[in-house]
C-alpha cells in the first residue's frame, strides 16, 4: 500500500452503555475507495461521524493526511474546537438527508465553505462553484433554492458543497438511501466519476452493485468491529464468515 | 355631544407630541431588545455555567413580575440606594430589560428548533461553532421568528403607555394631562385610543403579512398561472 490517507487506531465510541465502535482500526490508502456495509446499528455511520469528529470518540487515534489526533479516554473533550474545525475542512461529508442550507441557493451552498472557512476571494469561489455545479451536472440550477430541487439534485449539490473545500477524503453516509430508486443512479454516477478521478472515499451504503463495481475494498462491519474485508468480487462471492454470508444473502435476496 | 371638537383641537398638538415620544421610545427599546435578546439567548445556551445561571435568574425575575412594578422600582426605588436615572433613562432601561428577557426566550426557541443536520453540515465543511451560528443556524432561526418578534414589538409599542407612570411625556401621559385640564375624558381618550390604533393596526397588518410570506418558503416563486400563484 502507498501512503495512508486515513488511519484509525483502536477507535471506541459508546452511547451510554451501548458500545457502538469497539477498538476499531483501519487504514485507508490515498485514492482508495472503500465500501462499508453491514446491518443497521453495526456502527458504520458512527465510524464516519467519528472520523469527521461530528461525534467525539471515547478513545483512539485518528490520523488524516498526516495530522494525528489522539483521543484520551480520560479527557475526551480536550481537543480544541479550532483543531477539529481544521480537520473537518479536510474531510468532506455527504449525508443521507442532504442537509443543504435551505436559506441559500445551490451556488451559495457550494460557496459557503470557500467563503466563510477558506476565506477565498470572490472570483475564486464563484468560479469554483460554477465549475462544481457543472461537474455534478446542474449548472442551470445555480440560483435554485434546495426546496426547488429534487432529492437527487439536492444530493448532487451537497456533494459539490463538500468538494468545494478541496477535501482529501470524502465520506458518504448512506448518500442514496433517502432517494427514490429511479434517481439513485444520478448520484451514484457522480460518485463513480469522483472515484475514477482518484478521490479517497469511504462509502457507507446498501448499494451492493456500486460497491462491487467501484470499491477497491469492502469492509463488512457488525457490532462495532470489522467482521471481514477484502476485494469486493471475492468477498461478495466467497465470504468466509457466516455472519457475512447471512447479511449478503438477506440483502441480495431483497434486491433481486 | 360626546366628542367635543374644540377640546379635541386644543389637545391635538400635545397628544401628537406624546405619540411621537411613544414611537421614539418603541423604536429605541425595540432596537435594543431585538439585539440584546440574541446575546442573552446565546448566553443561556453557553457552556459557561455561571453565565447560564446569571441569565436564567435575570429572565426568570423579569418574566415573573409585572412590567409596571419593574418600571416603578427602577425610577422610584433605586434612587434610595444611590442609583438615579432620569425619567427617559428609567423608562428606556426598564422597557428594554423587560422585552429583552422575553425576546431571548423567543430567539432560543428558534435557534434550538433548527435541525441537528444543519449543525452537522456546517461542521462538516469546517465551520467553527460561531461561524455556523452566524451563517447557518441563526439566519434560519431568525426568518421563522420574524412574525413572533414583530408581535413583541407591537406589544412593546402598547406597553410604552406604562412609562407614563415614570413621568415620560408619551401619548398616555399627554392624554392624562389634557383630560385633567378639560375634564372631557371622553373626547381626549377617544383621541388617545384612535392615535394608538392608527399605529398599532398597520403594525399588526404588517406582522400578518410577514407571517404569510414566511410560509411561502425561501424561493420567491415566479407569478405564473402554472404554479397557481395568480388568483383567478
Amino acid at each position: 500500500m502507498s501512503t495512508s490517507m486515513v488511519e484509525v487506531e483502536n477507535l471506541s465510541k459508546s452511547f451510554g452503555d451501548n458500545l457502538v465502535l469497539d477498538s476499531f482500526s483501519m487504514s485507508v490508502a490515498k485514492g482508495e475507495v472503500i465500501g462499508i456495509i453491514g446491518p443497521s446499528g453495526s456502527g458504520k455511520s458512527t465510524l464516519l461521524r467519528c472520523i469527521n469528529f461530528l461525534e467525539k470518540p471515547n478513545a483512539g487515534v485518528i490520523t488524516i493526511d498526516g495530522e494525528r489526533i489522539t483521543i484520551d479516554s480520560h479527557s475526551p473533550s480536550k481537543i480544541s474546537g479550532n483543531k477539529i474545525a481544521h480537520l473537518q475542512s479536510k474531510v468532506g461529508m455527504v449525508f443521507q438527508q442532504f442537509n443543504l442550507f435551505p436559506h441559500m441557493t445551490a451556488k451559495q451552498n457550494i460557496m459557503a465553505g470557500p467563503k466563510y472557512v477558506l476565506k477565498e476571494k470572490v472570483e475564486v469561489y464563484e468560479e469554483k462553484a460554477m465549475r462544481l455545479l457543472k461537474q455534478v451536472g446542474l449548472p442551470e440550477k445555480a440560483d435554485a433554492y434546495p426546496e426547488e430541487l429534487s432529492g437527487g439534485q439536492q444530493q448532487r449539490v451537497a456533494i459539490a458543497r463538500a468538494l468545494a473545500m478541496n477535501p482529501q477524503v470524502m465520506l458518504f453516509d448512506e448518500a442514496t438511501s433517502a432517494l427514490d430508486p429511479e434517481i439513485v443512479g444520478e448520484v451514484l454516477a457522480v460518485m463513480r466519476t469522483l472515484a475514477n478521478d482518484g478521490m479517497t472515499m469511504l462509502v457507507v451504503t446498501h448499494e451492493m452493485g456500486f460497491v462491487r463495481q467501484v470499491a477497491d475494498r469492502v469492509i463488512f462491519m457488525d457490532q462495532g468491529k470489522i467482521v471481514e474485508q477484502g476485494d469486493p468480487a471475492i468477498l461478495f462471492d466467497k465470504p468466509t464468515q457466516q455472519r457475512t454470508r447471512d447479511f449478503l444473502s438477506a440483502i441480495l435476496s431483497h434486491t433481486d | 355631544m360626546v366628542f367635543n371638537v374644540v377640546n379635541a383641537k386644543a389637545a391635538l398638538a400635545g397628544l401628537s407630541m406624546g405619540l411621537l415620544m411613544t414611537i421614539v421610545l418603541t423604536f429605541l427599546c425595540g432596537i435594543t431588545s431585538l439585539t440584546a435578546g440574541i446575546f442573552v439567548a446565546l448566553a443561556k445556551m453557553s457552556k459557561i455555567r455561571i453565565l447560564r445561571f446569571a441569565v436564567t435568574c435575570y429572565v426568570t425575575i423579569i418574566r415573573s413580575t409585572p412590567l409596571l412594578v419593574q418600571l416603578i422600582f427602577i425610577y422610584f426605588a433605586l434612587p434610595f440606594v444611590g442609583i438615579r436615572f432620569g425619567p427617559f433613562m428609567a423608562a428606556y432601561i426598564g422597557l428594554s430589560l423587560n422585552v429583552t428577557a422575553y425576546l431571548s426566550e423567543v430567539y432560543r426557541g428558534g435557534i434550538e428548533a433548527v435541525p441537528k443536520g444543519q449543525h452537522d453540515a456546517a461542521a462538516a465543511i469546517g465551520m467553527t461553532k460561531s461561524t455556523a451560528m452566524a451563517r447557518v443556524i441563526f439566519p434560519q432561526a431568525f426568518r421563522t421568528l420574524i412574525p413572533s418578534l414583530g408581535n413583541y414589538v407591537v406589544s412593546l409599542f402598547k406597553d410604552t403607555s406604562l412609562a407614563s407612570t415614570v413621568t415620560i411625556q408619551e401619548l398616555m401621559f399627554k392624554g392624562q394631562i389634557a383630560a385633567g385640564a378639560t375634564y372631557d375624558y371622553m373626547t381626549i381618550y377617544i383621541m388617545v385610543f384612535v392615535m394608538y390604533f392608527m399605529v398599532g393596526f398597520p403594525a399588526i397588518q404588517l406582522v400578518t403579512y410577514l407571517e404569510k410570506r414566511m410560509k411561502n418558503g425561501y424561493a420567491r416563486k415566479k407569478m405564473t398561472p402554472e404554479n397557481g400563484e395568480v388568483s383567478a
